[in-house]
């Protein structure tokens, strides 16, 4: 009798519309309104690659020991150097890393002795072309610029 | 590979019922297995399945020793509910030999073998259904093997049927 | 006797996928039909084969870690679990008691977030679209914890071999407190929606039924196995990474059907919980690396090392020939071995069942391919 009651007036169908119902609340609202809102990234976060420099001399931090190039399961990055005759340290000359094949595992930046090598927190990586996926030296050094949505 | 002997009452039942079959009762890491000949695998799965309780096979896989004359290592995976123990079986073969299908006894080894087949050919003999199954039917090569380079592909296939050149 | 018509001509081949929503990536199944009742099946599968086994061969240990993840991309901690515990055994080391501790917390979060889009999707599926809106809210909960721990969301690559890479960030106890706290009361609100539900039961009652016997046939492990009525579970039977410090229970049914094994994985989220609560309230001090080498180089030998994954067990053999590399990796995969069943479950039914029974199994193209 119960079970008939139950079954004539919906009541497992009302009970699951009740909990749609609940959520209604403006307060639920979870949705991020991305372009608009930037979103909130946190700070271990594996992005964009940077070549740190030194923020007084603007001389960069890498002593180009390809130890990251090494690391890297996709040997994507190829960073090579010059011996400076004078102070007979290698210096970086050309850095790259190809964006499109990375897949943001992390372990170049882990096997960098001095920190120079840095995933940031920036994601947008999109670009026109292939060729602009592949990151020299400068760009990882002042990071990208993408072009500003609109709206 | 340093092995230690594995004696226990299951190896003692086993020599028993398959005497010179089995060649190597050994342990490696706390993990047992044996080294049978090739025609024995099935029938020890069978008897370890219906006289002793390893009824699931957990996986059927390969391995290749391009330089043994011997070439593959064939190693089955089984597993008992009942004894919570789980031992491997192995088994040495040439190439070209077809040792027989495990799925009159485990139904299961059917996509397991024929993912062997696909990866190394070897092929089973009667299996009921004994083709490629991840890569494409017509596809030459077998992958997995030490001769076949990471880079290799292919080139005919990836031609015929995308219309590209590969990029390798 | 007549000349044979097209009426007579009662079987029917029809093509599903590899590009169905239902079928949860590119898998095809090819149906044979019988008007509305289906006489076999036949899967296809491969699309998505990218050769991670051959890649294993030719990377070093620590670089093959990252592309585990990306087999099975909704459990990607689960995966590197795995596969670190098989390095581990190999290099016959254990990571520290806090490594296990923060190890357990992140795979446990991580069953609860692939059960998540598992109930959504096969929601999704049989016709109930609001989950899917619920379930993706709660698991980006957990995915927010991902990234705050390791920097990534989906492909984490959260544990390193030997042990974790970076340490617990600060307020992660309290967030992964808060999390469950919240949790638990949405378990209540999912299963309001959909266990009495009767468009619910009806559709997955009965539906797809498998045996305990023929799970164990073919292999079948995971939530499928225990809703058959095996109380088996490998992080019971041979516990690994420190959970046999955690008081937790195998839920069981024993149909064995669709709508049990619903049962069973809304059952196991609420464990999921249960151990993650006890993890986190003492997780120990100490190192988070064991002592191994910077170049990670085993011993030559071999070792088959298998995880309770939420999807059955996932084990990884892994032979080494003393190198840095190994000399070859296998994964067992268990969406593929479950997916062998597919067969013998829709056998028998209808089409319109078949939907439910693919999305039953929980697949994951990215494990079956590899
Ligand atoms: S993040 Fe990983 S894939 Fe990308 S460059 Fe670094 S090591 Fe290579
Ligand atoms: S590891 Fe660091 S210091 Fe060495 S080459 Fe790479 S970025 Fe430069």
């Amino acid at each position: 009798m119960r079970k008939l009651l139950r079954t004539i007036f919906l009541v497992d169908l009302i009970q699951g519309l009740w909990v749609t119902f609940r959520n209604q609340h403006p307060k639920n609202i979870y949705t991020e309104q991305y372009p608009a809102q930037r979103p909130r990234i946190a700070e271990r976060f594996r992005g964009a690659p940077r070549l740190n420099i030194n923020p007084e001399t603007g001389e960069t931090l890498c002593i180009a020991c390809d130890l990251c190039a090494l690391a890297c399961p996709e040997n994507l990055i190829v960073v090579s150097s010059e011996r400076n005759k004078q102070t007979r340290r290698k210096e970086l000359t050309t850095f790259t890393y190809d964006t499109s094949r990375c897949m943001f595992c992390g372990l170049c930046e882990d096997a960098c002795p001095v920190d120079a090598l840095e995933l940031t927190q920036d994601f947008e990586l999109a670009s026109y072309t292939r060729e602009g996926a592949i990151w020299d030296r400068q760009m990882l050094e002042e990071g990208p610029k993408p072009t500003w949505y609109r709206y | 590979m340093e092995t230690t002997p594995w004696e226990s009452e299951l190896t003692e039942r086993l020599r028993r019922v398959f005497g010179e079959q089995i060649l190597e009762f050994a342990s490696y890491l706390g993990q047992n297995f044996l080294v049978a000949r090739p025609e024995a695998v099935v029938p020890i799965l069978q008897y370890l399945r219906d006289e002793v309780g390893f009824d699931y096979l957990v996986d059927v896989t390969a391995v290749d020793y391009p330089e043994r004359e011997e070439r593959f290592d064939l190693i089955y995976i089984v597993y008992s509910f009942s004894r919570n123990e789980r031992i491997r079986i192995k088994t040495r073969i040439r190439e070209g030999f077809e040792p027989q299908t495990a799925t009159v006894v485990h139904p299961t080894a059917n996509w397991l073998e024929r993912e062997v087949y696909d990866m190394f050919g070897i092929r089973f003999a009667q299996h009921p259904d004994m083709r490629r199954i991840l890569l494409p039917d017509d596809w030459e090569g077998h992958p997995l093997r030490k001769d076949y380079n990471i880079l290799d592909m292919d080139n005919r296939w990836v031609k015929d049927n995308l219309g590209i050149e590969s990029g390798q | 006797m007549p000349e044979a018509t097209f009426l007579d001509a009662n079987e029917l081949i029809l093509n599903m996928g590899p590009q169905h929503p239902s079928t949860h990536g590119v898998l095809r199944v090819i149906l044979k039909l019988d008007g509305e009742k289906i006489l076999g099946t036949e899967c296809v599968i491969g699309y998505l084969h990218r050769g991670v086994e051959k890649i294993g061969e030719n990377r070093t240990y620590a670089m093959f870690a990252p592309y585990v993840d990306r087999m099975d991309y909704v459990a990607a901690v689960s995966n590197g679990l795995g596969y670190c515990l098989a390095v581990e055994k190999l290099l016959n080391v254990e990571a520290p008691p806090r490594a296990q501790a923060v190890r357990v917390i992140l795979t446990e979060l991580n069953r609860i977030a692939s059960h998540l889009l598992w109930l959504g999707t096969h929601a999704l599926d049989i016709g109930a679209i609001t989950p899917l809106f619920y379930v993706m809210r709660e698991r980006e909960e957990i995915l927010n914890i991902f990234e705050a721990y390791c920097g990534a969301r989906l492909t984490t690559h959260a544990f390193r071999i030997g042990g974790l890479q970076y340490e617990v960030y600060e307020g992660m106890e309290k967030q992964v407190k808060a999390f469950c706290k919240m949790f638990l009361p949405r378990v209540d609100e999912y299963e309001e929606l959909l266990t009495e539900n009767r468009i619910w039961k009806d559709r997955l009652v009965g539906v797809g039924v498998l045996t305990a016997e023929q799970c164990k046939q073919y292999g079948v492990t995971g939530p499928m196995l225990r809703a058959a009525g095996v109380k088996w579970d490998i992080r019971k039977a041979q516990p690994y990474s420190g959970y046999e410090k955690y008081d937790f229970e195998i839920p069981t049914r024993t149909n064995g059907d669709t709508y049990d094994r619903y049962i069973v994985r809304i059952q196991e989220m609420r464990q999921s919980v249960r151990m993650i609560e006890q993890a986190v309230d003492d997780i120990p001090e100490g190192p988070i690396m064991a002592k191994v080498g910077k170049v990670i180089k085993p011993p030559v030998g071999e070792a088959y090392v298998s995880i309770e994954a939420p999807k059955g067990e996932l084990g990884y053999f892994i032979v080494s020939d003393g190198s840095t590399q190994p000399y070859r990796v296998r994964v067992r995969p268990p969406s593929f071995v479950n997916l062998q069943a597919l067969d013998t479950m829709a056998r028998g039914g209808l089409v319109a069942d078949i939907v439910a029974i693919i999305g039953t199994i929980d697949i994951v193209l990215g494990e079956i391919d590899r």
